[in-house]
């Protein structure tokens, strides 16, 4: 490509973007709007808080020795509440059944295992509580037989590693969901941010193609030395920026009034930019192929809002069954949804987003090959 | 300059260019008169780039237009159609396409104040185009392909449906830039315009060109004659029918369709012996008009048609 060319693409791009922008109704979609989903979203699934406010623990105590009882009166505490039953109940929230031998065992200093179960429905945020609640309770005892055992606690790990395996709490839920479940601005402020990159870049970039065709405004940039295929790189490239800049107005709302934390900016960008990217060549396609601006308004609010819901941009795709999680696969949202919160809320780093970056990728240069083979540019 | 040879293009069953060849000289100014599906906009398509599939070549500047790409920054297109942003203000328009081309920006700033005046939108050209009337938009459409300072204009229809005031502004604009040393190629349909801005007519029709030259050359072929319309209530056929023993003895029928004809007469004595044996057959006259040669008595000789207005 010669800088010439470089600079026609640049120049169409950028006249685009500039069009869209002086759009007065464009502040409304792109910013109003999509502020309300995230206060509504973030305020619905607050992270951190959206279980109940006391978790409730039923315990069977089948415990012979003294250990069991005083165990349970660690578990205790403001958030979490014990029911305490003689057998197992069919109906429970989360349940935890302290075995026969369990004093035995600890007095023999012998590893053995709980298990808590928790409802498949219950919340999960309650019972990554308690099973908090139970490694503290767990870690008092062990400290306390220690203290009055040996003295110092210190020196006592040192010399008795058996110990810290003493209890170990056996949990079912899925790995690295126990503990957190992505919700608050944090989840919302990305779940609009890729909702409206969706319908921002297919309504205004699918109408602006469609309508630059029939003005015969494209055609015409064609008189110029600019070739098919470079119009068709400055039309997929100004829908990219517009997905972008939509993508960093929230972002830049989202961190001076929501305090957002994307837990890594910059691979968080990428994530943004690959979506975008398929989102443009979305774009261009539908514009090739629709000739009405109610249809294309139409379809791109439908397809960015089905989108958005199945690939968890407004509830977190945590709290969902694992079939509606799945289902949720095929909406270009989730990939990016799904490496946004690996981001932010797993500790994720690239590898871990290396898969959604495939997906995105891939879905960006199937939609592309697509667009650019129905590039129409006249009527 | 420019040299169009024996292209051929057709739509299917229909031949749109019929080994079509022209040449254009430098600072030319040819108006291209055709009726109705004469394969105007056709021609204007191949040369603009946008049109496939045809055979002939053309070559401009000394080479082959469709292999030279950087020719299209010596070539300005005026579509029929306004192609143009309507969310933009006109100097942001001119900027935005002339921007297209290889022109220095400060060059195209400078320009597009030119322009401005020259089509006289100075005094708004801060306005979206969105609230301009069609002639300032027709107006406008032209400066677009200006911009770059072609040494080729091609504009197709540059004057249809607007006022007669914005008409008059466009075809100032093509003398001008026709003055300055640009070819210009423009289709119509109006005869007038053609007679007073071009400096070479030609008339086309079924893709082939019939005749061209200057107005007074193009005259000279219905000779020194007059040209006598006709309309009543009459059939084509029968109107020819009637008159068919007086052809050649200083009357010839030009165009005939039913309930409008169109005759030269070496004098205007024929029109009594017409007028006979027009009511001799019972054909009702209800309008007679006399004209002396001009371009539409060569139009309607040369094509039987007459222009769609
Ligand atoms: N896309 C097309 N498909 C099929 N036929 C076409 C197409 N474009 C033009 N034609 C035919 O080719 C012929 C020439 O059309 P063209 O548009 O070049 O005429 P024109 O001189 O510009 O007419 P007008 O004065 O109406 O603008 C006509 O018979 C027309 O019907
Ligand atoms: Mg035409």
């Amino acid at each position: 490509m010669t800088m010439k060319t470089l600079k026609r693409i640049l120049h169409i791009a950028g006249n685009d973007l500039r069009i869209m922008v002086s759009d007065k109704v464009y502040f409304f979609w792109s910013l109003a709007f999509p502020v309300l989903f995230i206060v509504l979203f973030g305020l619905l699934y607050k992270g951190g808080g959206n279980g109940p406010a006391v978790a409730e623990l039923t315990v069977v105590n089948r415990d012979q020795g003294r250990w069991g009882a005083y165990f349970l009166e660690k578990v205790k505490s403001p958030g979490v509440e014990i029911k305490a039953v003689d057998e197992e109940p069919e109906a429970y929230n989360r349940l935890l059944v302290l075995p026969a031998d369990f004093s035995a065992k600890i007095e023999a200093r012998a590893a053995q295992s709980l298990a808590l179960k928790k409802r498949e429905d219950a919340s999960t945020e309650a019972a990554a509580r308690v099973e908090a609640r139970l490694f503290q309770a767990i870690a008092r005892v062990i400290s306390e037989l220690v203290l009055y055992g040996e003295g110092d606690l210190l020196k006592f790990w040192d010399g008795h590693p058996e110990f810290r395996e003493l209890v170990r709490v056996k949990t079912r839920f899925p790995e690295n969901t126990v503990t957190v479940v992505p919700g608050g601005f944090d989840h919302s402020i990305p779940g609009a941010t890729v909702q409206f990159i969706m319908m921002m870049v297919m309504i205004y970039g699918g109408v602006t193609v469609m309508e630059d065709r029939k003005k015969g405004v494209m055609g015409r940039m064609l008189f110029s030395p600019l070739s098919t295929g470079g119009l068709f790189q400055a039309k997929l490239l100004g829908r990219w920026a517009m997905g972008m800049i939509q993508a960093l107005i929230l972002f830049v709302v989202g961190k001076v009034f929501f305090k957002l934390d994307l837990g890594n900016v910059r691979l968080s960008l990428l994530v943004i930019a690959v979506f975008a990217l398929a989102m443009a060549a979305l774009s261009v396609f539908i514009g090739s192929l629709v000739g009405k601006e109610d249809l294309i308004i139409g379809l791109a609010v439908l397809l960015a809002n089905v989108f958005a819901a199945l690939g968890g941009c407004w509830w977190p795709i945590e709290v969902v069954p694992a079939g509606v999680r799945q289902a949720g696969m095929i909406s270009p949202a989730y990939w990016a949804m799904d490496a946004l919160h690996k981001l932010r809320f797993f500790q994720g780093d690239f590898a871990a987003i290396l898969p959604h970056l495939g997906v995105l990728l891939g879905l960006s240069a199937v939609l592309s090959g697509l667009a650019a083979r129905y590039f129409k540019i006249r009527d | 300059m420019l040299e169009i040879k024996s292209l051929t293009k057709s739509y299917g069953d229909v031949l749109a260019l019929d080994h079509f060849s022209l040449e254009l000289k430098k600072g030319e100014v040819l108006g291209l008169l055709g009726p109705n599906g004469a394969g105007k906009t056709t021609l204007i398509s191949i040369l603009a780039g946008s049109l496939r599939d045809f055979t002939g070549g053309v070559s401009f500047l000394g080479k082959d237009l469709f292999s030279d790409r950087s020719l299209k920054n010596r070539m300005g297109i005026v579509p029929q159609d306004m192609a143009f942003y309507e969310e933009l203000n006109a100097a942001d328009n001119l900027l935005f396409w002339g921007g297209l081309y290889d022109v220095p920006r400060a060059d195209l700033k400078k320009r597009a104040a030119e322009i401005l005046e020259m089509v006289e939108l100075s005094g708004r050209s801060k306005e979206p185009v969105k609230n301009f009337s069609g002639g300032m938009k027709r107006r406008l459409n032209t400066a677009i392909g200006l911009l770059h300072k072609p040494d080729l204009l091609l504009l197709d229809e540059p004057t249809v449906g607007i006022d007669v005031q914005a008409k008059v502004s466009i075809l100032d604009l093509i003398r001008k830039v026709g003055a300055a040393g640009t070819g210009v190629i423009f289709t119509t349909h109006q005869l007038a315009e053609v007679e007073d801005t071009c400096s070479r007519i030609a008339i086309m029709d079924r893709g082939r060109i019939l005749a061209q030259g200057t107005l007074v050359e193009l005259i000279r072929l219905v000779g020194e004659k007059d040209i006598v319309e006709i309309t009543g209530e009459f059939a084509a056929a029968a109107f020819s029918e009637a008159l068919v023993d007086l052809d050649g003895d200083g009357v010839e029928l030009l165009s005939a369709s039913d309930n409008q004809a169109a005759l030269a007469v070496s004098d205007t004595d024929r029109i009594p012996k017409i007028l006979d044996r027009l009511f001799r057959r019972k054909l009702a006259v209800t309008d007679l008009k006399i004209k002396t040669p001009n371009l539409e008595a060569v139009f309607l000789k040369l094509t039987g048609r007459s222009l769609r207005d």
